[in-house]
Formats: structure tokens, C-alpha cells, sequence
């Protein structure tokens, strides 16, 4: 009897089992439908047929509310999934990517071309009503790559705004405050000056350093020593992109500077980090005298009396080489998949986003340059310090030139290893000399395997 | 205990709460505060002005309560499914006997091993291939395959249950989904409690599975917070997601705070301390 028992109990355990999770599984997934959730609401299978964009950027730039108003706009369905690289890297490798994808056209061009991941748009381009060749910002030259050097052949984004990210903000307050001559706004200082006035301007409280004088950090040390590297008159990254040189006399020069930077413990570092996170907050509690932040910076400023009133802009900084070059390391924007399954459509959206009533919004907010010539006059100018900025900046755009990067590696896994190899050269225990032998083997063993991997 | 250590103790333990109770404080006042006083230094203890409009421009920014719907709708799926699968299972390891079980048994936890990280762009593949992104069926599946620390938990729990009671139950007739059902589970509400605010805690907090499966206006409220308190440049702004992130730790809060005691006893009574 307790055999019997045991056996069919067991049996009778196993198939309730199943029948319960099969319950479990409707009422469980019931609320998923309630909630209006995708697929759950039938979206998935044959939505490309009826025009649906989805759309991976950043909630701040394309999110639910551009979603929404690109869809009355346009007459097509819309959604749109947060960016992130490991969600992208999967919706690719599923053979179901987004139609339209936020990126950095100056850093990623390369990377996502070499891998014949994203689309040609010469072809959308040339039938576009909104954007009009001759009517394109240079800076839009960042999503062109021809295979060997960036900047030329075929276009494979667009630019949503941009900032030549060298140009330095400055607080007008603390130079006064610390006695040191504001920043002209046309003539560049030196980076011997911009360490030198750096240096007055910091204050300190003990050890903590209670106004930070200088952050030349930019958008990355990568991107930063680069362009030090061309103004002092060298080259960083050879011209096959495929390895770095940390060691001649240019990229030494550039090192030696920003190590001496660091040392000096003016502005934050990879070793004593601003807590805030970027300059912005920092700039408004009047403890950042100098940032090379580029002019979106100024966007916020017109909603902070405080900082309007004291904030000045002035072009890029550069060597006694007299080589001037102002670069931009973002030129942020969009760019669609190959493999997208409505790319007509992905076109749609993202030329209303860049050109359209959106575009026009975006410039006059004074978040950053627009990428289209004409949309250039909607830019802020009611504030003194926006006329100011605008008049710089207008001036700066004639020393804009592009930067190649490499296709081989992405940029974040460069800065990665200049993170790691830096702070022993902050400290003193490694020189400037084996800093660049430690960098020079590393990065160009990661550019070599990535060179590998293309194959 | 004299009076001079039982002082002691308590100051000891005073420092202790403060301690604890510090991070806390810390995140209060600095939702109360404007950017440039964040960044001010030295830091400010308590805002000069506080900002009670950070709440609600905490709760405008983003799709908040959409959000909280899902999330609760995600933390519900989980933590009943879990729970329930995870017991099951318990019961089947603790007091049933098949071939191969032990072996079964170490497996399972060797899965414990395995970051969750490693088998995110597989498991993506594969509910891509299902139709499954997109929707919440993948919480659905998480939770009917249980979770391996859960399962360890209730076998432990279930194996310390005396053999007479269960021998008792089959001399009277009732099966062994019977014995589950009656005896072995209202017993062990501790550990019900204990897997409960894991589950919930776990579903609640969780980042990357809502980032990667869902769309942003099916997301819950930890990647809407995360991705939605930025300006114009998509750059943080902390003030708002402190204000966020006190009202996100309340559900949780008042969920531990009701059942406590019963997690406490849970893990004592289940062998893990």
C-alpha cells in the first residue's frame, strides 16, 4: 500500500507540477498583456509591414516623447529602446537590430563601417528634401570613412549636434578673484599658460582642493593626447590606423604636459576623480575655473543666472608650434543598420530628428552646434555670455579639421588601457618614457588582434 | 552584565546604527538639493533651501508610475513563480529519492557559480528566437526554473522536518503533492518569507534584464530612473535621481520591515547563518 502510495503520488506530483506551472504561466503573464508590452500586444511579427522604427538612443535625446511626436508626424509606429552596447551587440547577432542607432560619429565611424554594420546613406542623401549638400555643417565629415581614412567616402550618419569639444569654458570670476587675465576669445592660449593660470587658480582646503583650476579631460585622454599630439606636429595613430607611437618626441611632449597636470593636482584625474561626475554641477557651485568642454556646455548655463553671469568662452588651446586645431570627438548622432528591415523608414525618422522640427528646438536650446548651416542662426544669442560664445565659436569652426580613428578597437577599450598604465606615472614610479613603451605594447597587441579579428 | 558594559554596548551599537543609517541620510538630503549645492565644497549637511520639487519633477521626468506598474507587475511574476518553483523543486531534492539526484542536486548549485552576465547575450538569442522580447514572458520562465540558492534554501529546510511526519501523512492516505501542499509548506513560512524578499528584492533591483528585454515604455521604473534623470546632453542629474531612488527604496523597505523577523528565522532554521 505505501509502495503503491509512493509511486503514484509521485507520478500524480509530477504531472500537477506541470499543470500548475502551466497555470502559473497564463496568470503570470497576463498583466505582461495589460501593460501593452510588445510583442504581448502583437507588434513584433509583420511590423516592419506596417512601418514601425525602433529607435536605440538615450532617453534625454530620442526617448517615449520623440517617439511619439516622430509618429504623429510621420504616420508610422515608433518605439524606442534605451542604448546600451550589449543590448545592441545582441539585437545584431539576433538578426533583429533597430532600425536607427544613436552614436558617436567621430569615434565609431571606423569601427562600424569596418564591420559592415552600418548602412551607406549617400543614396538617402542625395533624395533628401531637408538636407541639402551644400547646406551640411563640415563636421558632419566625422560619419564618413572611405576604408582608410576618416572624413572622406561615403556618409554613414549625421550629426544631431556637435561641439568642437577642445574649446575651454571658463568661470570670469575666479580669474578675477585670483588676479589672472580672462581668456581671450581670439587669440588661443598656450598649454605652458593654461598649466601656469591653472595652477593660480585652484584653491585648496587642506588637502582637498576646494575650486578646481583646469580640466582638460575632454571627452577622453585617448582623444585628448591625440589632438595634443597633431598640435605639437606629430601623429598618435599611424596612418594605416592599425598601431600608436606614445614614444616620439610630439606624443611625448603631449604626455609630459598632461603628467604634469596630474602632478600638479589642479583639476581632476583618473586617480582623484571629480565626484560630480562631468564639469557641469561642478562649474555652477563656482568650483571649476577652466573646462576644455566645448560649447554644449553653455546650455546650461541659460537657465542659472549665477553661472551666465560669470561664464566666458574661448577657442582651443594649442603649442608654440603655431598648428591650430580644433577638434570635435562627439559629433553625436544617428546612423542605421544594414541589416535594419525598413530602412526607408528608419530614414524617415531620423531626417525629421535632424533636420526637422526637432532639429530646429535643438539649436536654439544651446546644447550644442546644429549640424546643419542654416539651422546655425537659430543658436542662442539673447544672453551676454551667448553672444559671446557664439561669436568664438563661429570663428573657432574654420580650425575644425576631422581626426582619423582607428577600426580596429573601439576607443573605450584605448582609454581602458591608458586608465590602468596612468596613475603609475601620476604617482612618479614609472616615467614619461615607460609609460609610452607600456602603452605603445599594449594598445597595439589589442589593435593587432582586433586587426586579426577583421579578417 | 554590569552598567559600564551595558553602556558600552550601546554605544557601540549606537555608532553601529549610525553607521548604517548614514548612506541613508546622505541620500534624504542630498534629493533636497539643488545641483550647484551638491557640488558644493565643503559639502553642505543639510540643504539651505531644500528642494521638495525634486519629487516631483522626479515623478514627471520619466513615465514614473508607468514604470512602477511594470515593475511591480515584474516583481509579482518573480517572486510568486520563484517561491513556488523553488520550493517544489526543495521538496523533490529533500525528500524524495532517484538516481543521479546528488549529482542533480551539485549541478544546480554549481549554476550559482555562473555570473548571470555571461548568458546574457545567449539568453537574448534565445528569446529572440521565442518572440519572447519585448514582453514579460522571460520573467515567467526565470521564475518557473526557480532559483538554485532558493532551492538549497527550502531543501534544507524541508530535510530538517522529521521522516515520522511525512511516513505519518502516507498511512493516512495523502500523496505526496498532498504532503507538500499541507505539511511541509505551512511549515515553513520562515523560509517562504525569506524567499519572498529575495525574490522581490532581486525582480525590483534588477537593471540589466529589464534594460535588455524590454522597450522603454514597457521598462520598469529602475531603467526608467536610470536612463531618465539626465538633462539635454543625457548627462545625470544626481538631485533627481536621489529623489527617485528614496522613493524606489520604500516598497522594499516596508516590505522587509513587515516581515523581518520571519527572514531572520528563515535562514537560521534552514541551516545558513
Amino acid at each position: 500500500m505505501i509502495t503503491t502510495n509512493h509511486g503514484l503520488s509521485r507520478r500524480r506530483f509530477l504531472a500537477l507540477t506541470g499543470a500548475a506551472a502551466g497555470t502559473a504561466v497564463a496568470v503570470g503573464c497576463s498583466p505582461a498583456s495589460s501593460t501593452n508590452t510588445g510583442p504581448a500586444a502583437g507588434s513584433s511579427a509583420g511590423s516592419a509591414a506596417k512601418g514601425t522604427v525602433t529607435v536605440m538612443s538615450q532617453s534625454g535625446e530620442f526617448g517615449p516623447k520623440e517617439a511619439k511626436a516622430a509618429a504623429q508626424a510621420l504616420g508610422l509606429t515608433v518605439k524606442t529602446v534605451e542604448y546600451d552596447l550589449t543590448k545592441l551587440t545582441a539585437m545584431l547577432a539576433s538578426g533583429n537590430p533597430p532600425d536607427v542607432v544613436r552614436g558617436l560619429g567621430a569615434t565609431e565611424t571606423p569601427y562600424l563601417v569596418a564591420r559592415q554594420v552600418a548602412e551607406n546613406l549617400d543614396p538617402y542623401f542625395e533624395k533628401s528634401t531637408l538636407i541639402k549638400a551644400d547646406d551640411i555643417d563640415p563636421v558632419n565629415d566625422v560619419w564618413r570613412y572611405d576604408g582608410e581614412k576618416q572624413g572622406s567616402g561615403p556618409r554613414y550618419g549625421f550629426a544631431k549636434d556637435y561641439s568642437q569639444d577642445c574649446t575651454i569654458w571658463y568661470n570670469g570670476g575666479l580669474y578675477d578673484a585670483a588676479q589672472v587675465t580672462r581668456p581671450s576669445g581670439t587669440t588661443p592660449l598656450l598649454f605652458d599658460e593654461l598649466l601656469e593660470e591653472g595652477n593660480k587658480l585652484t584653491k585648496r582646503q587642506g588637502a582637498k582642493v576646494s575650486v578646481y583650476g583646469l580640466n582638460p579631460n575632454g571627452l577622453g585622454l585617448f582623444q585628448q593626447l591625440s589632438w595634443m599630439t597633431d598640435l605639437a606636429g606629430g601623429k598618435l595613430t599611424a596612418d594605416d590606423l592599425a598601431s600608436v607611437d606614445f614614444s616620439s618626441p610630439e606624443a611625448q611632449r603631449a604626455l609630459t604636459w598632461y603628467l604634469e597636470y596630474a602632478k600638479a593636482g589642479i583639476g581632476p584625474t583618473v586617480l582623484n576623480p571629480d565626484p560630480n561626475g562631468w564639469d557641469g554641477p561642478t562649474f555652477q557651485a563656482g568650483r571649476m575655473a577652466t573646462t576644455l568642454s566645448g560649447y554644449w556646455l553653455g546650455g546650461l548655463f541659460s537657465e542659472d543666472p549665477k553661472s551666465a553671469k560669470v561664464a566666458g568662452f574661448a577657442p582651443a588651446p594649442q603649442f608654440d608650434t603655431n598648428r591650430r586645431v580644433s577638434p570635435c570627438f562627439g559629433g553625436t548622432g544617428l546612423w542605421i543598420p544594414r541589416a535594419s528591415k525598413n530602412k526607408d523608414a528608419a530614414w524617415a525618422v531620423m531626417e525629421w530628428f535632424l533636420a526637422g522640427a526637432p532639429a530646429k528646438a535643438r539649436a536654439s536650446g544651446g546644447w550644442g552646434i546644429p549640424p546643419l548651416k542654416s539651422l546655425q542662426t537659430l543658436m542662442p544669442q539673447k544672453l551676454p555670455y551667448q553672444k559671446q560664445a557664439y561669436e568664438v565659436q563661429m570663428a573657432e569652426k574654420e580650425h575644425f579639421s576631422v581626426t582619423s580613428f582607428t577600426p580596429y578597437v573601439r576607443v573605450d577599450a584605448i582609454n581602458t588601457i591608458i586608465s590602468r598604465e596612468l596613475p603609475k606615472a601620476i604617482k612618479g614610479t614609472t616615467s614619461a618614457g615607460q609609460l609610452a613603451d607600456a602603452l605603445n605594447s599594449q594598445i597595439n597587441a589589442q589593435l593587432e588582434d582586433g586587426k586579426k579579428r577583421l579578417r | 552584565m554590569t552598567r559600564s558594559y551595558r553602556y558600552a554596548l550601546y554605544i557601540v551599537l549606537l555608532a553601529v546604527v549610525l553607521a548604517m543609517l548614514s548612506p541613508i541620510y546622505w541620500l534624504v538630503q542630498t534629493s533636497l538639493k539643488s545641483p550647484a549645492e551638491m557640488a558644493s565644497f565643503p559639502p553642505t549637511w543639510w540643504p539651505s533651501a531644500p528642494r521638495f520639487a525634486n519629487y516631483s519633477d522626479a515623478v514627471s521626468s520619466v513615465n514614473f508610475v508607468g514604470a512602477l506598474q511594470n515593475s511591480l507587475t515584474i516583481a509579482f511574476i518573480t517572486t510568486t513563480l520563484t517561491t513556488l518553483s523553488s520550493a517544489w523543486v526543495g521538496f523533490g531534492f529533500a525528500r524524495l529519492t532517484a538516481p543521479g539526484k546528488k549529482q542533480l542536486f551539485v549541478i544546480l548549485l554549481s549554476t550559482m557559480m555562473l555570473p548571470g552576465i555571461v548568458t546574457l547575450v545567449p539568453t537574448y538569442l534565445i528569446f529572440a528566437k521565442l518572440h519572447m522580447v519585448n514582453t514579460y514572458w522571460p520573467w515567467v520562465a526565470w521564475g518557473l526554473g526557480g532559483s538554485a540558492f532558493l532551492i538549497f534554501l527550502f531543501r534544507q529546510f524541508f530535510a530538517g522536518i522529521p521522516k515520522e511526519m511525512e511516513e505519518a501523512a502516507i498511512i493516512d492516505g495523502c500523496g505526496y503533492v498532498g504532503i507538500f501542499w499541507r505539511i511541509f509548506l505551512p511549515q515553513s513560512w520562515p523560509v517562504i518569507a525569506a524567499s519572498v524578499i529575495l525574490s522581490f528584492t532581486g525582480a525590483w533591483g534588477d537593471f540589466v534584464g529589464p534594460a535588455m528585454f524590454l522597450s522603454q515604455d514597457s521598462t520598469t521604473l529602475a531603467v526608467a530612473m536610470a536612463t531618465g534623470y539626465v538633462n539635454d546632453k543625457g548627462l545625470p542629474l544626481n538631485n533627481l535621481v536621489a529623489a527617485g531612488a528614496v522613493m524606489y527604496v520604500l516598497p522594499v523597505l516596508v516590505l522587509f520591515m513587515f516581515m523581518q523577523k520571519r527572514f531572520v528565522s528563515g535562514f537560521s532554521t534552514s541551516g545558513i547563518k
